[in-house]
């Protein structure tokens, strides 16, 4: 078979032909087969649904799967026109740089100036040129000097993240892999690393897997589809692509940008635009070239879009408003740790979702464990009942050896050992999980241990609040969508929400209230419309309005 | 002159010091530990041990007591060992026999006792005053250590202080499923109960550094740049001179009152 391949070609940077991976012990192929190029200079997006294979393509480019992690690679994978299994990981760093989706895979557990500066001393630069490219780095990236000396253990998942973007772009390589770079930074950082990693620099290729398309989809080239088959379903140019393939994409929930999804929802009434566009600000600008009765049929076009972008689940009214848990003039600390936000004053309602947002290492996770009553508060008062937390890294939730055991054991009464396995099924069954059953919490992907966790926490209805830290981190557009369904559940079914996200358009879904975390503060308080139509507070506290904002901006204005 | 050494006293800090002398001084004070039997010499120790912490490391006196409750109770077992057993322990007995205690048995014991202390200050005492990271740099920089096993230690060294940023964690979650506040010193129950999880983490976080570092192009290769590396000053020379001539000095004394 590898045979009949054609010839690697001479002129791209990375290529993969018919590409498979298996790894051991496996029954099926992780990826492909794939056939893929990376042209020199080339911004190439990667896309598709969790497991399709996106990683595990990404790690054959640079020796590390088969030299490192074994497998069998089938087919060929070529990188600067060298065999890549030829050379070790090592080897290839000098030439390509990697960024891992989780961001302690990037790093090394070092200091924040060590951390960035180890590739370069690895090349063995000069002393001198590796202390600016580290300065340079940490200024272009945002990262605090107040940091340089913390390690990087110490950081906030999103700071972490930040670290890890500045020590694979401070490598300045010919080519550039980073995989999901953004998934935990608030708005304004993921801007600006989007930026960052889509400037063009001469003879730079970027490769980049990630589902925060809009504000990144004007600066890419291509667009590369992995199917949940593990092949490639769809490739091409952004805008024609996502035109193109709408209805494909969004059945295997791979995500779209905003753009797209306004272009499909114009095109219903026939009103798209008619170049298909790459960014909301060009939906916008056709938008408001409609006169008289297109306007009129892209409004009642956009309707069901707008309606599902606002949330569904009404708020207690003031008169019936229970309040689950109530912080009073709260001193918020981690455990074992300082104080990070002082005198809060909040209160949550049963049947509320209300969102936590703030720029990275605000204090919102310790604002959630405060809120939930998990950490002893160092000054204020906290009433209410305990709550159940969604831990940003669902793994820490896991105490047994199967699926099936953790629903069970959330499932036992306290102080017995009984359970009710059919109810554990039911439970499995409601959370799609039940295939899932006899494997180990660990073996699971990203999206079913999100699903996992929330199921252990909500399966006997324990807690009356619940704290959902990034629940939607790393998970596909299908996972999003059907996890925002269940929080919406959740709430409707009288529990109390706290959300934590960097997500402003699934807080402006979801969410009602929003309070906007930074300064060692809550900055503000507010209804999610007040909150998100004030530009100043956003920008002072690290966000950004949501994207959907100007084409919500253009519907109220054409409503009225 | 006098209020210029006194400023630079109270300025001075064990972390300042370049890792490899104060390794050196910590090795070989732990030498002589095992090898001076009286307990004169290993109380001088802890006491000079402790002091250092709190004077020039401003440790609290709490942390520094709280830091010896470990190595005291892996002393009580060589304690009791010496009473219960005291004819096994000869050799022991014979090094202690002019000891100030009631009997060869606890007097042998109480050095033994002693001496796990001793060792175990000393040995907090490099470690809560170096930084891993400029560890590991001295070596390859002065001692040609291999990056790769410089790294590796690197590691290991930091797994401490991950292991139990981990373990708050889990502790949380689990704390969260009970239906309380976790406890802030956890029992020895719980205490075991986290071992096979952190044992987990311990080799995924191994794996993990293992390939982040070799992603980014580290290979045995000691021509690589080693960047703030610590460099050697007069304050090491100063602390080395000083704290062998303080061992010299309890050497003496422990023989004299023999």
């Amino acid at each position: 078979m590898p045979g009949a391949l054609p010839a690697p070609d001479p002129d791209g940077v990375a290529t993969w032909r018919g590409t498979t991976v298996r790894f051991r012990h496996q029954r099926r192929d992780a990826v492909g087969p794939v056939t893929l190029d990376l042209a020199a200079g080339e911004h190439l997006l990667l896309l598709g649904p969790s497991g399709a294979g996106k990683s595990t393509l990404l790690d054959t480019l640079t020796g590390l799967i088969p030299n490192v992690i074994p497998a069998a690679v089938g087919g060929s994978v070529t990188a600067l026109g060298v065999a890549a299994h030829s050379r070790t990981p090592a080897g290839w760093a000098q030439h390509i740089a990697r960024h891992f989706q989780d961001a302690d895979q990037t790093l090394c557990g070092m200091r924040v100036d060590d951390e960035i500066a180890f590739a370069l001393e690895n090349q063995g630069l000069p002393a001198e040129a590796i202390r600016q490219r580290v300065a340079t780095a940490m200024r272009d990236v945002g990262i605090d000097e107040a940091w340089r000396n913390r390690r990087t253990t110490t950081l906030s998942g999103g700071e972490r993240q930040l670290v890890a973007l500045a020590a694979t772009l401070v490598q300045a390589s010919r080519v550039l892999l980073v995989d999901e770079p953004t998934s935990h930074l608030a708005p304004l950082a993921a801007n600006r690393l989007h930026q960052l990693l889509m400037t063009r620099a001469p003879g730079r290729s970027v490769l980049i897997v990630d589902h925060r398309l809009d504000g990144l989809i004007a600066a890419i080239d291509r667009v590369a589809v992995l199917g949940p088959d593990g092949s490639i379903m769809a490739e091409g140019p952004p805008a024609v692509l996502f035109r193109t393939h709408a209805g494909r994409l969004d059945a295997a929930g791979v995500w779209r940008p905003l753009a797209s999804h306004l272009d499909t929802a114009l095109a219903t009434q026939e009103v798209a635009p008619p170049q298909p566009p790459v960014s909301v600000a060009d939906v916008v600008t056709h938008l408001k070239a409609l006169g008289g009765a297109e306007k009129a049929l892209a409004r009642q076009a956009l309707t069901p879009l707008v309606a599902a972008a606002l949330p569904r689940v009404p708020t207690p009214a003031l008169a019936v408003r229970e309040i689950v848990v109530r912080l009073s003039g709260a001193d918020c600390a981690p455990l074992l740790g300082p104080v990070v936000l002082r005198n809060v004053d909040l209160a949550v309602a049963r049947g509320e979702i209300l969102g936590i947002l703030g720029a990275n290492g605000a204090g919102k996770s310790t604002l959630g464990l405060s809120l939930a009553g998990l950490v002893r508060l160092k000054g204020g008062a906290r009433d209410g009942a305990p709550g159940g937390v969604a831990f940003q890294n669902p793994e820490n939730q896991f105490v047994t050896g199967s699926v099936r055991e953790e629903i069970e054991a959330a499932l036992a009464v306290r102080g017995t050992e009984a359970s009710r396995p059919e109810t554990a099924d039911t439970v499995l069954a409601g959370w799609g999980l039940g295939h899932a059953a006899s494997q180990h919490p660990f073996e699971l992907s990203h999206g079913q241990k999100r699903r996992l966790a929330l199921a252990t926490l909500t399966a006997r209805g324990r807690w009356p609040l619940l704290v959902l830290d990034e629940p939607m981190a790393g998970l596909d557009a299908a996972a999003t969508a059907a996890l925002a369904l269940r929080i919406e559940a959740l709430a409707a079914s009288r529990h109390a929400i706290a959300l934590i996200t960097h997500d402003m358009d699934l807080a402006l879904r979801l969410c009602r209230r929003c309070v906007v975390v930074g300064e060692g503060a809550i900055l503000a308080d507010a209804p999610t419309a007040e909150v998100m139509a004030d530009a100043a507070l956003l920008a002072h506290a690290g966000l950004a309005p949501p994207v959907l904002k100007p084409v919500l901006d253009w519907f109220g204005e054409a409503t009225a | 002159m006098s209020v210029r050494l006194s400023d630079h006293l109270l300025q001075f800090r064990l972390n300042q010091l370049h890792p490899l002398p104060k390794l050196i001084v910590c090795l070989i004070w732990l030498v002589a530990a095992i090898a001076v039997f009286d307990a004169h010499f290993q109380l001088v120790t802890i006491v000079l041990a402790a002091a250092a912490l709190v004077l020039f490391n401003r440790s609290s006196l709490w942390l520094v007591l709280g830091l010896m409750v470990p190595f005291a109770l892996f002393g009580v077992g060589f304690l009791t060992t010496s009473i219960l057993f005291r004819d096994g322990s000869d050799f022991a007995g014979k090094m202690a026999a002019e000891a100030p205690f009631v009997s060869e048995g606890v007097s042998a014991g109480v050095v033994l006792f002693l001496r796990a202390i001793a060792c175990g200050m000393v040995s907090a005492l490099f470690t809560l005053t170096t930084n891993p990271g400029d560890l590991v740099k001295a070596l390859m920089k002065d001692w040609r250590l291999s990056p790769r096993i410089g790294y590796a230690l690197f590691s290991a060294l930091n797994l401490v202080p991950d292991l139990a940023s981990e373990a708050q964690q889990i502790r949380l979650a689990r704390a969260m499923k009970r239906g309380g506040l976790p406890r802030r010193i956890p029992g020895l129950v719980e205490g075991f109960s986290l071992m096979l999880p952190l044992l987990a983490f311990a080799i995924r976080r191994a794996s993990r550094a293992a390939i982040a570092m070799e992603a980014r192009g580290l290979t045995g290769n000691s021509t690589r740049t080693i960047l703030g590396a610590p460099v050697l000053a007069w304050r090491d020379m100063v602390f080395s001179g000083s704290a062998l001539a303080l061992l010299a000095a309890a050497c003496t004394l422990a023989w004299m009152l023999r």
